[in-house]
């Protein structure tokens, strides 16, 4: 059998890899529709269930943890989703208005900035500014602290948007850095990237599937996180991973006739004991790709990984994100 | 290597049923427009998608000319085009010939390149070599030029602009940008022009002009109380940089505005088609939706939807008793066990498939409402491998524009 399978069947390769739940700051980012939502919202009920206090942040998207966890709709304020689960979609020029008052101090000065509605346009203009009133945003809630003085959450993870943009989110401290002269703005970004850059306070993430594209720009995007910005990369999340059903020799055997793998041949073959040798050659195709997406991945990155099962039709429901939880 | 930059004239289809019509799919659309859009949100297939329709032209005598963003690398080596290269490449005929697929006309490609074709309209819009070279040498405008939100977007249309009425293409094809949100593609110039060139951006730039950073006092209290306020969070000086960069770029592109519109209202022309590319995914379908809503608001067409990856349903399965029969009389060598396992396969892409099926109500429901009538809607089944060489193409291309007197 596969390692991919022996991994499954252990449940996992999670019991030898360093806590991520140490960490106070998690980007989690990947490829578009890899399933980092998904895995943000799996990884937060894993830590809550070691006893941590999470907070999900998600970046001013259409939303769908709340499907995920199987919550309320999640909307820009912090809400408490799960036992010490707790979550936010931020809004960027809330974000934004938050961090000028909590600088300028008097709201009235803040509301003469923000409520004037050039200011407002302008800075739409200004490149990274959104973005960095997120980052900004959900990097200060790694600051806060309950009255006890212990930190209100003691992992934030950041449900990044999708690898170019993610991208973009993750440099702009650095941007900051590069080009803003000295005041708060740029006291503030120093400090983020400082942590940011701290491998035992914060990391990446990385989720991908086990599929030839994804796994190439992954491996890119890897070299991009570490080289290019020098952020640490604590984990590979391989997600989606079919548990295979055929030997590599089986799989040979059914890739013999191209004739199965016509798109016109399920419907050929619908009702007929033919549909299920279809259906074969079909799932020996895709975990011949497996095989070698999770072959090459694993040569190419040297990184923790963990493999995610696929759910088949219990995607996006709170039974398929526990499921996933529990091999986190 | 890529033939001569001209591609061949224009060579009638050597389709033996010409006598039957060629209306089936999307062909009425590669017929009658010169332009098509493939929108939708990240990772559904627009690439694909853009590259199929092209190669269907293609292979109606069209002389195509497709612009694309990050073709996955794999398909670009098999159509021989070279990756870092942002000028236009001719896929050999040669390459189709291999594939045992007909083409008598042409493909082209262009790779959408954000910040060369940002610099190319520096560069043909800036009054001196001076000015253009200031320009491109500022630290803001190498953030600008690739990553302020739209500036991806806005400039493929600008380069659709540029190159729609070249008399070399009868149909140029747009893949669209992998955007979290497909809407963000609409909205794109309008977000750029108000960040450029913008009653906003004019206040700023004036007031900086007649202040100077050590004369705010000079200016209206109120003025001077926000530019305080945001100086006090950026530092000092930033603003001012901003601002003197930002009276730079609209001297340079004056007519910014009328620009974007120019291109907005191109965008809106008769010979230009939408298709709308989803998966079955219950989001992709929400989102591409919206966007249909939002293009009729803006009274333009919404002329096609393409369901792309839609799993098969496999009907009633038989059992493993009866599975394990067949694969006696296929002569197929599995271990043991083998029937229920090729059982549970069918059952598991089933599975998908009804999940497919049940997403998809929606969209159904959207399109029966449709007032207009006028939209198709084609569904690509998944691939179980990724599409990555011409005779992938040919096959999704069959799919959404079957050629005439085809089998199916
Ligand atoms: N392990 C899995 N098995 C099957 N389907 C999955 C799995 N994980 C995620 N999905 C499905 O894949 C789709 C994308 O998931 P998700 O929204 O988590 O991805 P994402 O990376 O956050 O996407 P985006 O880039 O759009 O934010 C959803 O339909 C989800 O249900
Ligand atoms: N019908 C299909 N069946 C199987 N695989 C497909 C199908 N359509 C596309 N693919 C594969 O899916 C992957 C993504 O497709 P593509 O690059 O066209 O998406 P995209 O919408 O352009 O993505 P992005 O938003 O990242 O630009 C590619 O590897 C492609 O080969
Ligand atoms: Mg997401
Ligand atoms: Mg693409």
């Amino acid at each position: 059998m596969t390692s991919a399978h022996l991994a499954l069947q252990a449940g996992g390769l999670g019991q030898d890899l360093p806590e991520l739940e140490r960490r106070r700051f998690l980007f989690v980012t990947g490829k578009g529709g890899v399933g980092k939502t998904t895995i943000s919202g799996a990884l937060a009920l894993a830590f809550a269930a070691r006893g941590k206090r999470v907070l999900v942040a998600m970046c001013n998207t259409k939303e769908r943890l709340s499907a995920i966890l199987g919550t309320r709709p999640i909307g820009q304020e912090v809400t408490h989703v799960a036992e010490r689960v707790w979550a936010v979609n931020i809004s960027p020029d809330k974000a934004l208005r938050e961090y000028g008052e909590m600088v300028l101090k008097v709201r009235a000065a803040a509301d003469l900035v923000f409520d004037n509605k050039y200011t407002r346009t302008f800075f739409r203009a200004v490149p990274g500014l959104f973005e960095w009133a997120m980052l900004g945003k959900a990097w200060f809630h790694t600051t806060e602290l309950l009255p006890d003085g212990s930190p209100r959450f003691d992992v934030v993870l950041l449900d990044a948007p999708a690898t170019g943009h993610g991208m973009d989110m993750l440099r702009v401290p650095k941007v900051i850095l590069d080009v803003a002269p000295p005041g708060i703005l740029r006291r503030d970004a120093e400090a983020a990237w400082a942590m940011f850059r701290d491998p035992a306070r914060s990391g990446v993430v990385v989720v991908t599937l086990p599929e030839e594209m994804p796994a190439t720009e992954t491996v890119e995007l890897v070299a991009e996180i570490r080289g290019e910005l020098g952020l640490p990369v604590h984990r590979l999340i391989i997600n989606g991973v079919l548990p295979p059903l055929f030997s590599p020799e089986e799989r040979r055997a059914l890739l013999v006739d191209p004739g199965r793998l016509d798109i016109a041949a399920p419907t050929r073959a619908a009702h007929t004991a033919e549909s299920a040798i279809v259906a074969g050659a079909r799932r020996a195709m895709r975990e011949s790709v497996q095989h070698e997406s999770l072959g090459r991945l694993r040569r190419e990155l040297d990184l923790p990984t963990v493999i995610l099962p696929f759910l088949f039709d219990e995607a996006s429901t709170v039974a398929g994100t526990r499921r996933l939880a529990a091999r986190l | 290597m890529p033939g001569p930059l001209a591609p061949p004239r224009n060579t009638p289809p050597a389709v033996d049923a010409s006598l039957l019509a060629d209306d089936a799919g999307l062909a009425p659309l590669l017929a009658s427009r010169r332009v098509i859009l493939c929108v939708g949100c990240g990772g559904v297939g627009k690439t694909t998608t853009t590259a199929a329709l092209g190669l269907a032209a293609a292979r109606r005598g069209k002389r195509v000319l497709c612009l694309t963003i990050d073709p996955a690398r794999r398909l670009s080596q098999s159509l021989g085009i070279e990756e870092m290269k942002t000028e236009a490449q001719t896929i050999e005929p040669a390459r189709f010939e291999r594939a045992g697929v007909d083409v008598p006309g042409s493909m082209t490609v262009m790779m959408l390149d954000t910040k060369s074709t940002f610099d190319s309209l520096v560069a043909s819009l800036a009054p001196s070599p001076e000015q253009r070279d200031r320009i491109l040498g500022n630290v803001l405008y190498k953030y600008i030029s690739t990553s302020l939100a739209g500036t991806q977007e806005y400039m493929a249309m600008e380069k659709l602009y540029a190159v729609r009425s070249d008399p070399s293409y009868d149909l140029v094809l747009l893949d669209t940008p992998p955007t979290a949100n497909a809407l963000d593609f609409l909205d794109a110039p309008e977000r750029l022009v108000g960040a450029i060139d913008s009653a906003a951006t004019r206040w700023f730039v004036q007031a900086f002009q007649s202040s100077g950073k050590l004369s705010l006092n000079l200016l209206a209290r109120s003025t001077a109380a926000v530019l305080r306020g945001i100086g006090k969070l950026t530092g000092s000086g930033f603003l001012e940089q901003i601002a003197a960069f930002i009276h730079e770029m609209n001297a340079v592109f004056g007519g910014w505005k009328q620009r974007a519109d120019a291109v907005a209202s191109a965008l809106r022309g008769p010979d230009v088609a939408y298709v709308l590319v989803t998966t079955p995914d219950p989001l992709c379908v929400r989102e591409v939706l919206y966007f249909a809503d939002r293009l009729r608001e803006q009274e333009m067409r919404r002329d096609a939807f393409v369901v792309n990856r839609v799993h098969p349903v496999y009907g009633a399965i038989p059992g493993a008793a009866e599975i394990a029969a067949a694969l006696d009389g296929s002569g197929l060598a599995l271990g043991p066990g083998a029937a229920a396992r090729l059982l549970q396969a069918a059952e598991d892409e089933s599975r998908m498939g009804k999940l497919d099926h049940l997403n998809l109500i929606a969209l159904d429901a959207a399109l029966e409402d449709e007032q207009t009538g006028g939209s198709v809607r084609v569904d690509v089944p998944a691939f179980p491998y990724d599409i990555y060489d011409v005779a992938g193409l040919a096959r999704i291309a069959d799919v959404l524009a079957p050629l005439p007197g085809a089998a199916g």
